[in-house]
């Protein structure tokens, strides 16, 4: 007898609302594009009937990374650019539970911008949203590394000299990526679909959420706000189908198979129109935890195991002398390991 | 066919055909010596063709568990031999070993295709050994060979078996040991928090030895903070865990690997001689079983922090073997019967009995004899019936088939053995003689329509025309199979006839029933093909069948009317098979007729409409206009939010929570206009960065500073 979808135990399963994954009030300014992620993924989770219990969000540090703080769920607010590597390690952990991971400009693609490379390249099956406000609000107006040119801030008093850095660009240039999406925050039916699909992609789904900083930034996007013709609506039978309602605003639409990178990377490197949709997908590409699956089980008496013999490798024996013992259990970790390196 | 070269007669005391057709009665002496069906002569030097057998039980894990050795030499062949004569000397090296291999087999050699590979290469020239070792590598497997005998099929069944069994034991000790390890971990960090486990003992037992002396575990205790009761596992949690921990530690269907078993505590065996002893054996387990399944059930749950006392509870007091789904017992192993050799007669009752019980026995009837006695009138009665009376059940998988057939049919076999239910393997397997080896004497069955092959499969769809099949057989919509006949005639010229071999050729095959056949005269000419007398039930021509004696030369020799009786009996069975199968099925040929009278009774009809002018077009009914969904009445100059487009910033709900609100999807819309003033409307409309707030016309009229509001709302309209 399994938990399968067949079983008549799952008659027992519980339905959730919006209200069971809220979590507090937001500490986010009135204004605050996290706020419509926020909403979106909490949809995402009542729409997936996803239970809290088996739900992580992990984040690094900054604005976004409360979100998990506002979610009924398991989270972990982890430190400046690491939100990956403990998602990775949670998933690895626990491939049972849907694992979240919130980051914002500074945080992934500054300080944590190692983390993101090799987490594209291992590809586990991450849901990963990051907030791209274009500055760092939470310490009050720095450049972060997606700032415009010439945007003054604390850091940047005479405007920001170099050029903003394209998450999306960097992204497709990774090897092993299978999913790359951009969305906006100010329209949420598009958020919603595509971290819907972000969900239901099996690999690291990279969503880039363009949001807005009501405080520091208020006027940046308000050129795309008001004119609709500013944001490229990507369509394609089996990705992202808008409503009539909104593609009657957003009339400025372009069909793109998701399956091509090379036209993925073009449409990745277009700053006006924004395009929005699901830029590159590949079903294909294998999961690093797939690849690792073992069969071995891991109990107390395994890890013990595993454990000393690690240990045994480098303990310093009275008078130079190594046991038999030590040898042995020395030689079994270099397998039992199993280290990248 | 190859061409022989036969002299027309056989010298052998001649008899009055009819009188024999009618009696069978022939004067002393006049009973034909040992003779070969003229059909089966070409096969005669069996060892020297390349056919099925011998097989390989492979020992490897991975591919399939069987293979037949021509198969694995075509394949290395392929794989290193290139074509034309680059590759001649290698292939025709690997081809002496084949043929080697085949006749050690034959001959009654026993081993593994390591073995007899071996032998057969030491046997060749220095320069050819080095290739045979080459064609060793590349071959890859290794297992016991197999030739075709009376014991093949126990043999070959035994191997599929425990193949099938050794997976489900891998998938069933891999589920429970990840189930036990979970188990252990919740019962472990629930021991660690007691306070049995904070006590200064346990601490310091958790302390490596020459430590201990160290550190102050009373401290230690009293630093530790205390657990608070909602985090100690509720007893009736704990006991469970523990009670299912047990159960799967415990269980005897699987041999763990490496762990010492009582004598008591045996891991149980699933291969029985008689069904009694099996079938008490499940009865004796299930209750076992049941317990087993139900412990990895409250395992799972409780692992994923599903199980609900107040839900589950009830679900399982009540939980007993009428529970068990078929995938719950398809997970354990299946019992396997080997029966019909001569120690252990079956009888057919025991074994319907049993199938019809419905639970998981694979048996494998290995008939040896198809003849009761010497009646032909009882041949083949007792074991072909009690495969299509398995096949009547329903819910059992059949397959019937000589034993000389088994490897085409060995994806079948092992379709039956995951088959989650019972199951019977019918086969037919004669013992060699000294005139007839095994191997032909079971495909002179399936030829003869003796013993065709049949599968009866539940669980390859809902409907008999999914799940019967009657593949494999020789020419399945002919009555008999054909072939063609070369031989010299007096004058030494070659003669080309097609004859058909039928069950009266069968029965020529089987010294034991020889008397009921006798040579036929020379130049006695009202003779018929035995084919054409069994379709023909009069007397006016005696039936006989070719045979060739062991100089090559052909005779006809006569059968009797209880031959030919038996025959028609033979040819009646397998036309019921074929309908089964869909093969000149009764019911659809007398629907196809009827449909096709019909269709030639509306053919002239139609031709004349077409040929009159066009109707009048018929009214179609309309298709039901969808309903466009209602939108929200609004009159003009009311305000009001789009809401779809809202992004939930909060902006608005923080000017006024109860002018605007939230919906399910948390999108914001107007939930009463008048709990607010109009200066509000525009301030929100103002602050709303996407501009989806439109204030409308302001509903109290007194409101002061109204005509300045007015002007800002401007935009937003």
């Amino acid at each position: 007898m399994t938990l399968e979808a067949d079983c008549p135990l799952k008659m027992y399963e519980e339905h959730h609302d919006l209200a069971d994954y809220q979590s507090g009030v937001p500490r986010w300014c009135s204004g605050c594009g996290d706020n419509a992620i926020l909403t979106a993924m909490q949809r995402l989770c009542r729409d997936h009937n996803l239970r809290p219990e088996k739900t992580a969000f992990i984040s690094g540090i900054g604005c976004s990374s409360r979100l998990p703080h506002y979610m009924r769920a398991y989270g972990f607010h982890s430190i400046h650019g690491r939100a990956l590597p403990v998602a990775e390690g949670v998933k690895m952990a626990r491939p049972d539970l849907d694992v979240f991971v919130v980051t914002g400009d500074g945080d992934c693609c500054s300080i944590g911008s190692a983390h993101w490379i090799h987490a594209l390249r291992y590809n586990m099956n991450l849901t990963v949203v990051l907030h791209d406000n274009h500055v760092y609000g939470l310490t009050k107006k720095q450049a972060s590394p997606t700032s415009p040119r010439g945007l003054k801030s604390n850091t940047t008093p005479r405007g920001a000299y170099l050029e903003a850095l394209n998450p999306l660009t960097v992204t497709l240039g990774v090897q092993n990526v299978s999913f790359v999406a951009q969305a906006v925050d100010w329209i949420p039916e598009t958020l919603y679909d595509i971290l819907d699909a972000a969900f239901r992609h099996r690999g690291l789904s990279f969503v880039r959420v363009i949001q807005r900083c009501s405080e520091f930034l208020p006027k940046l996007f308000d050129p795309w706000l008001r004119d609709p013709q500013k944001v490229q609506l990507l369509t394609h039978e089996g990705a992202l189908k808008p409503s009539a309602g909104l593609a009657a605003v957003y009339k400025n639409q372009l069909d793109h198979d998701p399956a091509d990178m090379n036209r993925a990377r073009e449409i990745a490197s277009l700053e006006d129109p924004i395009p929005v949709g699901i830029l590159y997908r590949n079903p294909d590409v294998p999961c690093y935890e797939d690849l690792r699956l073992s069969d071995k089980v891991r109990n107390a008496e395994t890890i013990r195991a595993g454990l000393e013999a690690e240990f045994d490798r480098f303990t310093v024996w009275p008078g130079g002398k190594r046991t038999q013992r030590g040898r042995a259990q020395g030689g079994n970790a270099d397998d039992a390991n199993g280290s990248d390196g | 066919m190859q061409t022989m070269r036969m002299e027309a007669t056989v010298d052998v005391q001649a008899v009055d055909p009819p009188v024999f057709y009618a009696t069978g009665k022939q004067p002393a002496g006049a009973a034909p010596a040992r003779l070969w069906p003229a059909a089966l002569a070409p096969y005669r030097d069996l060892a020297n063709l390349r056919f099925d057998f011998p097989l390989i039980l492979t020992s490897g894990k991975a591919g399939a568990p069987v293979i037949s050795l021509s198969d694995a030499v075509n394949a290395v062949l392929q794989e290193i031999a290139p074509p034309g004569r680059d590759g001649e000397t290698l292939r025709r090296t690997v081809l002496r070993i084949e043929r080697a291999v085949r006749k050690r087999a034959a001959g009654g050699a026993k081993g593994t295709l390591s073995e007899m590979w071996a032998a057969a290469a030491a046997n060749l020239e220095e320069a050819a050994r080095s290739e045979a070792q080459k064609a060793w590598a590349a071959l890859g497997l290794d297992g016991t060979v197999l030739d075709c005998h009376q014991g093949t099929a126990a043999i070959l069944m035994a191997h599929l078996w425990s193949a099938a069994q050794n997976e489900k034991a891998r998938q069933f000790l891999a589920t429970a040991a990840k189930l036990s390890a979970a188990l252990s971990g919740i019962l472990r960090a629930d021991y660690l928090r007691s306070a049995e486990g904070r006590s200064p003992q346990s601490l310091q037992a958790a302390m490596g030895g020459a430590l201990q002396s160290l550190f102050d575990f009373s401290e230690m205790s009293a630093l530790l903070p205390k657990a608070t009761a909602r985090d100690a596992l509720p007893e009736s949690r704990r006991r469970r865990l523990a009670w299912a921990l047990a159960v799967l530690e415990q269980q005897r269907f699987f041999a763990v690997p490496g762990k010492a078993h009582a004598p008591a505590n045996e891991p149980y065996g699933f291969r029985f001689d008689n069904c009694g002893e099996a079938l008490a054996a499940y009865r004796a387990r299930l209750p076992e079983l049941t317990e087993l399944v139900k412990a990895m059930a409250v395992a799972e749950l409780e692992i994923d922090g599903a199980y609900n006392e107040g839900r589950h509870d009830a679900y399982f007091s009540g939980f007993d073997a009428g529970s068990l789904r078929a995938e719950d017992r398809a997970r354990f192993p299946d019992y396997l019967l080997v029966l019909g050799d001569e120690s252990e007669p079956f009888d057919n009752t025991g074994v319907l009995a049993v199938l019809s019980s419905g639970i998981p026995l694979k048996i494998v009837l290995n008939v040896g004899d198809l003849a009761t006695g010497d009646d032909p009138a009882a041949l083949g009665v007792r074991s072909t019936d009690i495969a299509t009376l398995a096949a009547a059940l329903g819910n059992v998988f059949v397959l019937q088939s000589a034993g000389s057939n088994l490897y085409a049919l060995h994806e079948r076999l092992s379709r039956g053995l995951a088959f989650a239910g019972p199951a019977l393997f019918s086969v037919y397997a004669p013992p060699a003689t000294a005139h007839l080896p095994a191997y032909l004497a079971a495909a002179a069955a399936m030829q003869s329509r003796a013993f065709p092959a049949f599968t009866y499969d539940p669980g390859a769809g809902s409907d008999l025309a999914s799940r019967f099949s009657l593949e494999n057989n020789p020419q399945p919509e002919a009555d008999w199979t054909t072939s063609v006949l070369e031989y010299a005639d007096g004058d030494l010229q070659r003669v080309r006839q097609e004859v058909a071999f039928t069950f009266v050729d069968f029965l020529a095959c089987d010294p034991r029933q020889l008397h009921h056949f006798a040579v036929a005269p020379a130049g006695y000419d009202r003779l018929a093909p035995a084919a054409e007398a069994i379709g023909v039930p009069s007397r006016s021509a005696v039936p006989f069948v070719a045979v060739s004696d062991a100089d090559n030369r052909l005779a006809r020799l006569i059968a009797d009317e209880r031959a030919v009786d038996a025959a028609r009996r033979c040819l009646e069975k397998w036309h019921r098979l074929q309908e089964l199968g869909g093969v000149h099925n009764s019911h659809a040929e007398r629907l196809l007729e009827r449909e096709r009278k019909a269709w030639e009774e509306r053919a002239p009809q139609a031709s004349a409409a077409e040929a009159a002018p066009p109707s009048a077009p018929v009214a179609v009914a309309e298709a039901p206009v969808t309903e466009a969904p209602a939108e929200v009445e609004r009159a003009p100059g009311d305000a009001f939010i789009e809401t779809p487009r809202c992004s939930s910033c909060n902006e608005c709900t923080q000017i006024n929570s109860r002018m605007f609100a939230y919906n399910g999807d948390k999108q914001a819309y107007i939930a009463d206009v008048k709990a607010g003033s109009f200066a509000q409307l525009v301030e929100a409309a103002e602050n709303c960065q996407i501009g989806i707030i439109h204030p409308g016309k302001p509903v109290n009229l007194a409101e002061s500073g109204l005509e300045a509001l007015i002007e800002r709302a401007g935009p937003f309209q």
